[in-house]
């Protein structure tokens, strides 16, 4: 019974969990990058919507010739194409911000190892502040600054995220310095770039780049948080977040549809994208491969 | 020996053959291995990495991990087998009978844990009839046993308020907690410095000669089998390739391999007077003229204090202790210079300083006829890249990311400064010099062995075309058996290019062989210096005595 539980809850995902998360995924790809070939109605061209069929429930048949069959929000657009094109959005963001966190936090990282003293203190004091203080509140702070916008919001993201990458990186950047082969690099007087991105980088990357996978989970949530404030994208180009605060005002009147289905959509990527992250990081991640 | 005539032996291994399961393919680890241990002796196992000789002595104390399984053979302790996977009984007789001594003394104890604490709860689990009171006794007994100074003080001392010898003998004590038959020591002494290494096999030597335990001791090192062993054991790719008294094995050693283990020992000449150079080494200056030759390289008055550990502000307040303490050295052009001393005795330091990877706050080094300043201030004086060096683990001095190819062609690029596709003459040559095939540039360097590993620094070093080399320690991460070959190249690819080495070693016959003048350096001051002969066979200093002394005596002519 006890070895059940541990294998359960214990272990990373593996056989039907894994494989089920990994479909999906892959669906959610695959629907967010067919989203205006399949999609029934562009949400964002208003001349599509037809506003007096707002807060239609799922099932009814609008005046495009076809059902609404997750119903239609406050405004009278498709909920299914809503989802679609959120998806978008979410992805675009998510992945976006996480990508360009990770390259500057790598860098960050391996700077503050390779030239330590001042840049190390600099660096990684900025680092702690960071993460200090909660990744929510940090992404809020950003976006009030910043203003409204999808690229704005990527910003926002990069600026909550990049500290992760670079504790992480740091940490093994410096049992790298101090190997022979970077002193042997120095007394070829490579220029100090080539050092780091030639001999550092590629040898400290490797549990950093474990983590992109699980920060594309994490920026999915806070996106979709901040969009739910009404901090993020703007309100006629919604993302899966902005699409459920949407519906959010309907919910007291019984319209459940609207917030509801782009919700469990949320959540069926997020947790789609972590259970396959999770797996990629055990599979790059030496350390963990054992367990 | 004291195994009487009637006896069964104390341990038999019969026939003994495991392999390891691995995913891939099952691989064999141990074929056929047959030995016998008797009451109160010291069985050496010697071979190099690989050899399955730690392997055998997890086997008998039965801490194999469950992948390697036993396909042939029996082991019988006291006259039961043992040793078997399905033997839950075997951890009993482990602890109590059998017990174990590591290599890495630090490891073996736990940091959060006074000694006394440590040694207090091994008696208490191998003996639940004692009270806590007789299980103290028992542990500053045993503490006074193995020679820690001053037992009632120091029991309640952390492991890292110990040196690493004192560390190994209290392991050494909680070895012998349970008062076992049999100790397996494995490489008990490798971590350690020569004179501390021969304080604790006097040590082992003694506790046998007292209360009659048993030892096999699992080792590379033939220096250690000749101080102590009774009878040495001789593996090789998990094969027993000879066994024997050691004196016999020692001096008419029947296996080729043996013979090539033994002769690749370097040893140690300290005949008075002595004889003029031979011929063949022109090119080495004869002891006297060292002085008149002009120095390619100086460092004087090189001081260099511990630096704080950490991130701090301002600079620490207070100084700790001195790495270096006014150092002045001197290296002869087209020589070799050595550098002897013990661990933390100064000499990768000072190594380190003179090639520009590390800075002083005091000193000055001079290479031909330009001076560097050593300190932070002049650390763009360019004083960095003026020298190669050649490091001690080859497994970490090359980028495990880069080809072969990639990492020379660097050298040869950024060191000896030759345009971008130029470099492949200059890699040939040299890779078939140092007798790596060609095929090897494609490879990462975990797809090489460590002397493949070794001979791509050595070129790597001098492919930068450099006026000095500095080789820190670069064969004593190797196997034995490669180590010769290793500094004959390094000897010869230097003196044939005319380039000036310092060499750094704790090895003193080494030394002795390869360079014409030495330094002894100790607590980060130069204790001794001389020309070569006379620093091994005249000096009166006692520290160079006493290192001279700490080698085995067999390895001593």
């Amino acid at each position: 019974m006890k070895a059940e539980i541990i294998r359960v809850l214990g272990k990373p995902p593996y056989g039907p969990t894994l494989t089920l998360s990994k479909i999906v995924l892959a669906a959610y790809v695959l629907l967010a990058l067919a989203a205006p070939a399949i999609a029934p109605q562009n949400p964002y061209d208003p001349l599509q919507i037809y506003g007096w069929e707002a807060s239609s429930p799922p099932g009814t048949t609008g005046s495009g010739g076809y059902i609404y069959l997750l119903g239609t929000d406050g405004l009278g657009r498709d909920i299914v194409s809503s989802i679609l094109y959120g998806l978008r959005i979410s992805l675009l963001v998510s992945i976006t911000s996480a990508a360009i966190a990770a390259l500057i936090g790598l860098t960050a990282g391996v700077s503050a190892a390779y030239f330590g003293k001042w840049v190390d203190v600099a660096i990684m004091r900025l680092v702690d502040l960071q993460l200090s203080l909660p990744t929510i509140l940090v992404a809020l702070i950003a976006i009030v600054t910043l203003g409204p916008g999808i690229d704005r919001i990527i910003l926002a993201l990069i600026i909550a995220q990049w500290a992760t990458y670079a504790r992480v990186v740091r940490g093994v950047a410096l049992s790298e310095t101090g190997k022979s082969y970077i002193d042997a690099a120095r007394l070829m007087r490579l220029p100090t770039s080539r050092i780091i991105f030639r001999h550092l980088l590629p040898n400290s990357i490797a549990p950093a780049v474990t983590l992109i996978p699980i920060e594309v989970g994490h920026a999915v949530a806070l996106e979709a948080t901040l969009s739910f404030l009404g901090l993020g994208v703007p309100i006629d180009k919604p993302s899966l977040g902005a699409t459920v605060a949407n519906g959010f005002q309907y919910l007291l009147t019984g319209q459940y549809w609207i917030s509801l289905f782009p919700g469990l959509a949320l959540v069926g990527l997020i947790a789609s994208i972590n259970l396959v992250g999770e797996d990629v990081r055990r599979r790059l991640d030496p350390r963990s491969r054992s367990i | 020996m004291t195994l009487e005539p009637a006896d069964i032996p104390l341990l038999e291994v019969k026939n003994l053959g495991l392999r390891y399961l691995s995913a891939s393919s099952p691989a064999p680890i141990l074929h056929d291995v047959s030995f016998e241990l008797g009451r109160g002796e010291i069985l050496g196992i010697i071979g190099e990495s690989g050899a399955g000789k730690s392997t055998l002595g997890n086997a008998i104390i039965g801490l194999l991990a469950p992948e390697f399984q036993r396909t042939t053979g029996t082991i019988q302790f006291d006259g039961k087998a043992v040793g078997a996977a399905d033997d839950s009984g075997s951890s009993n007789v482990r602890g109590r009978r059998i017990s174990a001594i590591f290599q890495d003394h630090t490891a073996s104890l736990d940091p959060l844990m006074s000694v006394g604490a440590q040694l207090e709860e091994t008696i208490l689990a191998t003996n639940e009839t004692l009270s806590r009171r007789d299980a103290r006794a028992r542990a500053l007994e045993l503490m006074a046993r193995v020679g820690i100074p001053e037992p009632d003080r120091r029991y309640r001392d952390y492991p890292h308020q110990f040196s690493g010898g004192q560390r190994q003998r209290v392991v050494i004590a909680i070895a012998l907690a349970g008062s076992p038959d049999i100790i397996i020591a494995d490489e008990p002494t490798s971590a350690l410095d020569a004179t501390v290494q021969k304080q604790i096999l006097g040590l082992l030597r003694n506790l046998v000669e007292e209360t009659h335990v048993s030892i096999i001791l699992v080792t590379h090192d033939m220096g250690v089998i000749s101080e102590i062993a009774d009878r040495v054991l001789v593996m090789r790719n998990g094969r027993v390739v000879e066994q024997g008294v050691t004196s016999t094995i020692l001096e008419a050693p029947r296996n080729a391999y043996t013979r090539g283990l033994l002769a690749a020992v370097p040893r140690l000449r300290i005949s008075k007077p002595v004889p003029e150079k031979k011929t063949g080494r022109a090119r080495t200056a004869p002891s006297s003229d060292c002085d008149h030759k002009s120095p390619t390289v100086t460092a004087e008055g090189v001081s260099k204090a511990f630096s704080p550990q950490g991130l701090h502000w301002r600079p620490h307040q207070g100084t700790i202790g001195f790495a270096l303490r006014d150092v002045n050295i001197q290296i002869a052009r087209g020589a070799i210079t050595g550098i002897v001393g013990e661990s933390g005795s100064g000499k990768t330091t000072i190594g380190r300083i003179v090639a520009g990877l590390d800075t002083a706050p005091a000193g000055k080094v001079t290479i031909g006829d330009n001076a560097f300043d050593v300190s932070q201030n002049g650390r763009r004086t360019g004083l960095l890249g003026r020298v190669q060096m050649i490091f001690q683990d080859p497994a970490v001095s090359l980028n495990p990311r880069m080809t072969i190819a990639e990492t020379l062609r660097e050298s040869i690029r950024f060191g000896a400064g030759l345009a971008p596709g130029e470099e492949r003459p200059d890699m040939m040559a040299m890779m078939d010099r140092l007798g790596l095939a060609r095929s090897l540039g494609d490879r990462h360097p975990h797809q090489l062995s460590g002397g493949q590993k070794q001979r791509v620094a050595i070129a790597r070093a001098l492919l930068a075309r450099p006026e000095i080399v500095i080789a820190d320690e670069p064969t004593s991460a190797l196997d034995v058996s490669v180590q010769a070959e290793i500094v004959q190249l390094l000897k010869e690819s230097i003196t044939e290019r005319n380039i000036s080495m310092i060499f750094i070693s704790h090895d003193l016959a080494l030394v002795q062989d390869l360079c014409s003048a030495v330094y002894i350096f100790r607590d980060g001051r130069v204790e001794d210096s001389g020309p070569s002969d006379f620093i091994f066979s005249q000096s009166r200093n006692p520290y160079t005595r006493s290192l001279i002394d700490a080698r085995p005596h067999r390895f001593t002519h």
